[in-house]
């Protein structure tokens, strides 16, 4: 159209918040390079080291742990999420999708301490689990299920099925209902319907909110750190450990990029299989 | 210059690419003032291109616009005082009838007792007194029709611009607002430029017509002269429905032009003076569908041709009727009523006669 | 018939399914509301009582007053700035191409792959360098930074569903630019950035881990002194303030939802 009019006024203010960004993801970048000075908070000059310590083995079965704890609560959140996606959207009473929406995203935006502290109550020895089974028999000695893995897991599922079942709503709403009439029309039965097109349709969307949650939970700090309790350690906590009680600012550094790297990489990766999946979607 | 004889747009070689694609093609166009001029042309031709760049929301890639016997190429649109109704109607949805109406007055800083009375004048003209207040959700498509209409009209524009403002409604309400818009045309006297693809609506309700094809004028006519005497093979197919014969030889016999077609069929027509084909030349003829009649036997027409019955269409005022017609290959009948679907069963081998005396007939 | 059984059958599965797994998702907030008015010390199920003592000592403790007070004035300033750039990048992405576009979107919406630790720790070491340490100002820079892709989506879809007719038809009637982007185009964007400021809130308001790197005891927020508090004592103190924040954004939604329009504001039918 006509030249730009007020371009500086838009541009500014985005300019400067993209520069901040910038310069503090810099920062990173810079004090992964210099030397560690144990005992003070100066960096001393230029180095490697950092990047080689990341091989000791404690290390590697942190990144090994964060990886397998990742792939799994993306799995199970997948799983779990997309029934309730196709609830959300699909249900015919309004109320109904209203309802649903509300329980499934509300857990959202109530903030990772609360959702943390929340499975504490429910996972701890004298917590709701452990209680209710005790009263009912079905146990004598209360379930480890705080301080491991599997409870880690348990709450990192809860917390990131929300984002999943908005990805996936998304994606679900987005289906033309026609199509899967035609497939029923040519004598698809309900599952196949569901097989052939509803599920090759969402496919995109079933990868997106596989990686996004992958990477989200590979920055998952708040629940390793308290449901883990120090036994369950992930690349979070490690940073953690490294930068604010050890003041051991460059070798943090490099594990916040390890772990910037692999979020990226994820997603990157996703970029070409998604488009390929769409292909394919639109052609079977 | 008299003031009458000042035209109320002017373009001049205007051209318009998008990247590759040349959506206008040094178009040079002239519309007098108080004249309804109508773009008509099918999807792609142009014509909205050519309706925007008037407004000024697309820039000449080249030419110039003239308004009212300003130059305004480089005039940015909110300065052209032209008043558009643009296809969605594009009513403000956060302000009531009046607020919508009231915009263009607002911008030009009126008082405020001004736009109130020429806000109510105006929603008189296009009779939606008492609307004033209503929210535009609350209105028909119709209704939203007269708004848009209001709106642009209540600031005096030197020119009006429709872009396709009938599409959304349906078929009845159309023609009511057809008869509407020439009403409203009548009394008001202003320039009007009506985009549209549907030739029905170009021919009832313009002064003249501008058919375009491929970012090209293909003529500037008026609606019976363009429907009688379509320049080409592109305007005789577009308006109207138009049998296209094969190729045809022609020569002159005395005061009769024969037409011999695939070899062997022979046609004649009264020679006209317009006509301007040489003897021996290729020439295409077009005939429209009603002026093919089911021949009776009684009937000495000169240009029978038999033909099989492939399908009719009942329109209710009218029958359209399909027949094979061998070396002529499918042609259209229409005749008024239905009473050809009894006489001329399909399947049934009929004559058909082919008046040719108003018959479109161009040089190869 | 057998048929119909089968369908029925199916749809109940189904409907069962989902219900569980919603039970799953909510039992956490239902213990936390239960824990908060347990008259205990320890936790216990069924609570043995009720009473409001939690909630007392939650109210009274100085950490939580501090920090509370500190999250409002960050959220305020953080959501506030964010909606302002946010909107602004929004209508620039939608409006105007020039060059290092992409870079800059790029950039902008990387705090959605970043972790959390990762940017809290980059301003940490920026906030150093620049001698700002851990006050405010490094702080709501923190937040606006994390804030900004949730109110620039938010815009941006408001933005694509805007009828270009309407902005046309203004200029037409005689609308400068900066008239148009007054009348027409802000007030048509408004629910999209009244939602896009709610989310930006909300996320700032209950932000922990960038949150626990920038913040230092003076200028800590709510979530950081929950963190601080859930190491150092085990008393229910932390369900009650976790229940007001559950009863309150879940009051919040239930408005959204009603005035805006949840899958609007998130963007489930893009149409």
């Amino acid at each position: 159209m006509r030249p730009r009019p007020f371009f500086l006024w838009f541009f500014l203010p985005s300019l400067a918040a993209a520069l901040l960004l910038v310069a503090a993801l810099g920062e990173i970048a810079q004090y992964a390079f210099r030397v560690f000075t144990p005992g003070s908070l100066e960096v001393g000059g230029f180095t490697l080291d950092n990047f080689a310590r990341l091989a000791r083995p404690i290390y590697l079965s942190v990144l090994g742990d964060t990886l397998l704890i990742s792939l799994a609560t993306s799995l199970f959140t997948l799983l779990l999420s997309y029934p309730v996606a196709y609830a959300m959207v699909r249900a015919k009473s309004d109320f109904l999708r209203s309802l649903i929406m509300l329980l499934a995203v509300t857990p959202l935006f109530t903030g990772e301490i609360v959702r943390t502290y929340a499975w504490i109550l429910v996972l701890g020895s004298n917590g709701f689990v452990n209680t209710v089974l005790k009263s009912a028999g079905l146990i004598g000695a209360p379930l480890g299920l705080l301080y491991t893995r599997f409870g880690v897991i348990v709450a990192l599922v809860q917390f990131s099925m929300p984002v999943m079942i908005i990805i996936l709503a998304t994606a679900l709403a987005h289906v033309d209902r026609n199509c899967e009439r035609a497939a029923a029309n040519l004598g698809a039965g309900p599952a196949q319907v569901f097989r052939h097109v509803t599920l090759p349709l969402t496919l995109p969307g079933v990868v997106s909110g596989t990686v996004v949650i992958f990477a989200w939970t590979m920055s998952a700090f708040s629940t390793p750190q308290l449901i883990g309790g120090g036994k369950v350690l992930m690349i979070s906590n490690l940073v953690y450990l490294q930068g604010l009680s050890s003041f051991n600012f460059p070798f943090a550094a490099v594990l916040s990029l390890l772990a910037l790297a692999v979020a990226m990489g994820s997603l990157g990766s996703m970029r070409p299989f998604v488009s390929r999946l769409e292909l394919k979607a639109a052609i079977n | 210059m008299k003031a009458q004889a000042l035209p109320a747009v002017e373009l001049t070689r205007v051209s318009k690419n998008f990247d590759a694609v040349q959506a206008v093609r040094e178009l040079s166009l002239t519309i007098q003032k108080g004249e309804l001029l109508t773009l008509l042309g099918p999807s792609g031709c142009g014509k909205t291109t050519l309706l925007n760049m008037i407004a000024g929301f697309d820039v000449p890639s080249g030419g110039s616009i003239v308004i009212d016997g300003r130059d305004v190429t480089a005039v940015p649109p909110y300065r052209r005082e032209t008043g558009m109704v643009f296809q969605s109607y594009a009513l403000f949805p956060h302000m009531n009838v009046f607020e919508n109406v009231a915009f263009g007055l607002r911008m030009r800083k009126m008082a405020k007792l001004g736009i109130e009375r020429a806000v109510g004048r105006a929603l008189e003209m296009v009779k939606l007194e008492g609307f004033a207040s209503r929210r535009v959700g609350q209105l028909s498509g119709g209704q939203q029709q007269r708004v848009a209409l209001a709106r642009a009209i209540v600031i005096g524009p030197k020119v009006l611009l429709l872009d396709e403002p009938l599409s959304a409604l349906d078929k009845n309400l159309r023609r009511a607002m057809q008869l509407e818009l020439r009403e409203l045309h009548e009394r008001t006297g202003l320039t009007t430029v009506f985009v549209t693809h549907d030739q029905e609506e170009a021919l009832g309700l313009s002064d003249r017509i501008v058919v375009m094809s491929r970012g090209e004028i293909q003529q500037v006519a008026a609606p019976l002269e363009l429907y009688r005497s379509p320049a080409n093979g592109f305007v005789a197919s577009f308006i109207g429905e138009i049998n296209r014969l094969p190729p045809a030889r022609c020569r002159i016999e005395g005061d009769e032009a024969v037409f011999e077609i695939a070899g062997h069929v022979v046609l004649r027509a009264r020679r006209r003076e317009k006509l301007t084909i040489a003897e021996g030349q290729e020439t295409h003829l077009f005939v429209r569908p009603e002026h093919l009649t089911i021949a009776t036997s009684k009937s000495s027409a000169q240009n029978k041709v038999s033909c099989r019955v492939t399908t009719h269409l009942y329109q209710g005022a009218y029958t359209l009727t399909r027949v094979d017609a061998g070396p002529l290959g499918n042609l259209q009948l229409r005749a008024l009523g239905g009473e050809a679907i009894a006489a001329a069963p399909i399947g049934s081998q009929i004559e058909i006669d082919i008046d040719l005396d108003e018959a479109v007939i161009l040089a190869g | 018939m057998s048929a119909r059984l089968a369908r029925g059958l199916r749809a109940s599965l189904f409907w069962g399914a989902v219900a569980l797994i919603l039970v799953y998702m909510t039992i956490p907030a239902f213990v936390v509301l239960m824990t908060s008015v347990s008259p205990s010390e320890l936790l216990e199920f069924p609570p043995s009582g009720f009473s409001f003592r939690w909630y007392e000592r939650a109210f009274s403790y100085p950490d939580f007053q501090n920090a509370f007070v500190n999250g409002l004035i960050v959220t305020a300033f953080a959501s506030s700035l964010s909606l302002l750039i946010g909107s602004a990048f929004a209508y620039l992405v939608d409006r105007y191409v020039f060059a290092g576009r992409a870079a800059l979107e790029a950039v902008l919406a990387s705090p959605l792959i970043i972790p959390h630790f990762t940017t809290g720790f980059g301003f940490l070491l920026l906030g150093a360098d620049l001698g700002l340490g851990q006050s405010y100002a490094v702080v709501i820079a923190t937040h606006v930074v994390l804030t900004l892709p949730f109110v620039s989506r938010t815009v941006y879809v408001s933005l694509r569903n805007l009828d270009p007719a309407l902005e046309r038809a203004a200029t037409n009637l005689g609308a400068s630019p900066f008239e148009v982007l007054k009348r027409v185009t802000l007030p048509l964007l408004r629910p999209g950035m009244v939602g896009g400021w709610l989310l930006a809130a909300i996320l700032s308001l209950t932000e922990f881990t960038a949150s626990l790197y920038v913040t230092a005891q003076r200028t800590q927020t709510l979530p950081v002194a929950m963190y601080t508090y859930v190491r150092e004592y085990t008393d229910p103190t932390i369900a009650a303030i976790s229940a007001l924040l559950i009863i309150f954004t879940t009051a919040l939604m239930l408005l959204a939802n009603r005035y805006l329009g949840l899958r609007r504001i998130l963007a489930i039918d893009a149409h």
